[in-house]
């Protein structure tokens, strides 16, 4: 009898899942945790299936499993096995620094600059700040893998390095945040300008902006009087 | 008279609110929110106009990084003859019809 053979039914399910890889063999039958077909059933005293097994005895299941007959398949050799390739331009490598390092030390990580201001953010555009947003995200997430490539191997450093740029880019979010709200405010408060505004058509039809000049009329008088732009070229 | 000494009651308030300590209707949640309806059979419709999207735009030849060099000085805005600042709506529209104004 060898080793496998030993092994009792429930053992036995579990080993294949490891060989799964070797494509020689047929794949095993779908794993049930019920007697096979036609199996004998075992009798009890109380009809309990489960009569006798125990977890904490290491006291198996009596029942021969459906998977019971398949023969277990053999581990595939190390040298049959394909080798792995990788798309080198996967997403998810964008969670990894470019520097291909596991972990930076605390000296590089203190080698960033400051966050951006509010007031050099208002100076920016939507597109801008919505991909300021997401490269701020992008560098967290490789903060965060290495928080917890610190954390399995735990150096006993960095990680104070690492929070307060971690504090910084934030900082950065933070700002963004603010001049978008800043943005809303008072485009809501243009909005009722506009209203006033004669050269603003809020319509919805034909050009928005009319832009009106101011146009000297009568001899002694000096009143102003608006002029369309577009009409009275010669004007301007 | 008995009662739970100080220091372990006061340990205890730090714990997180349990149905059990409050009234009815209290509703904890997992800080994800819901992404659609329960259904009175019990099964659960997903509303898509509540399922999260994210837009996340092109990010190749993007100049900009999170930091800004410490040689820049913080800068100060200066709005002239403007009490709300960044709020003001009218130097809003001034900027709109300089830049964006279609004429």
């Amino acid at each position: 009898m060898s080793t496998l053979r030993c092994l009792h039914p429930a053992t036995r399910a579990i080993v294949p899942i490891r060989c799964a890889y070797n494509a020689s063999i047929p794949p095993a039958a779908q794993f049930h945790n019920s007697p096979a077909v036609g199996a004998r059933i075992r009798t009890t005293r109380d009809n309990n299936r489960n009569r006798g097994v125990s977890a904490i005895r290491r006291k198996y299941p009596k029942d021969p499993l459906s998977v019971s007959k398949v023969p277990l398949p053999e581990p595939a050799k190390r040298e049959e096995k394909q080798p792995v390739t990788v798309d080198s331009d996967h997403g998810l490598y964008g969670f990894f620094a470019d520097s291909g390092k596991v972990l930076p030390t605390p000296e590089e990580d203190v080698q960033h600059g400051r966050a951006w201001s509010v007031e050099e953010l208002r100076r920016k555009s939507w597109e801008d700040l919505h991909k300021l947003w997401w490269l701020c995200v992008k560098e967290r997430n490789i903060l965060y893998t290495q928080s917890l490539e610190r954390k399995r191997l735990d150096p006993g450093f960095g990680e104070y390095e690492a929070k307060s740029k971690d504090r910084e880019i934030n900082r950065t979010q933070r700002a963004i945040k603010h001049v978008l709200t800043e943005r809303y405010y008072a485009w809501q408060d243009a909005k009722e300008f506009a209203k006033l505004d004669p050269q603003v058509n809020l319509t919805g039809h034909g050009p928005a902006y009319n832009p009106m000049i101011f146009e000297e009329s009568g001899a002694g008088r000096k009143s102003k009087k608006y002029k369309q732009h577009s009409s009275n070229k010669q004007v301007a | 008279m008995v009662s739970p000494s100080q220091p372990l009651f006061r340990s205890l308030r730090r714990l997180a609110l349990t149905t059990k300590m409050v009234g009815k209707g209290f509703y904890k949640g997992n800080r994800t929110g819901s992404m659609g309806r329960h259904t009175k059979h019990g099964g659960y419709v997903i509303d898509w106009n509540k399922v999260r999207t994210y837009v996340a735009p092109e990010l190749t030849d993007f100049a900009l990084k999170p930091f800004v060099s410490r040689e820049i000085p913080w800068p100060r805005g200066r709005f002239p003859g403007e009490e709300q600042g960044a709020l003001s709506g009218r130097l809003y529209l001034e900027k709109w019809k300089k830049e964006n104004g279609e004429y």
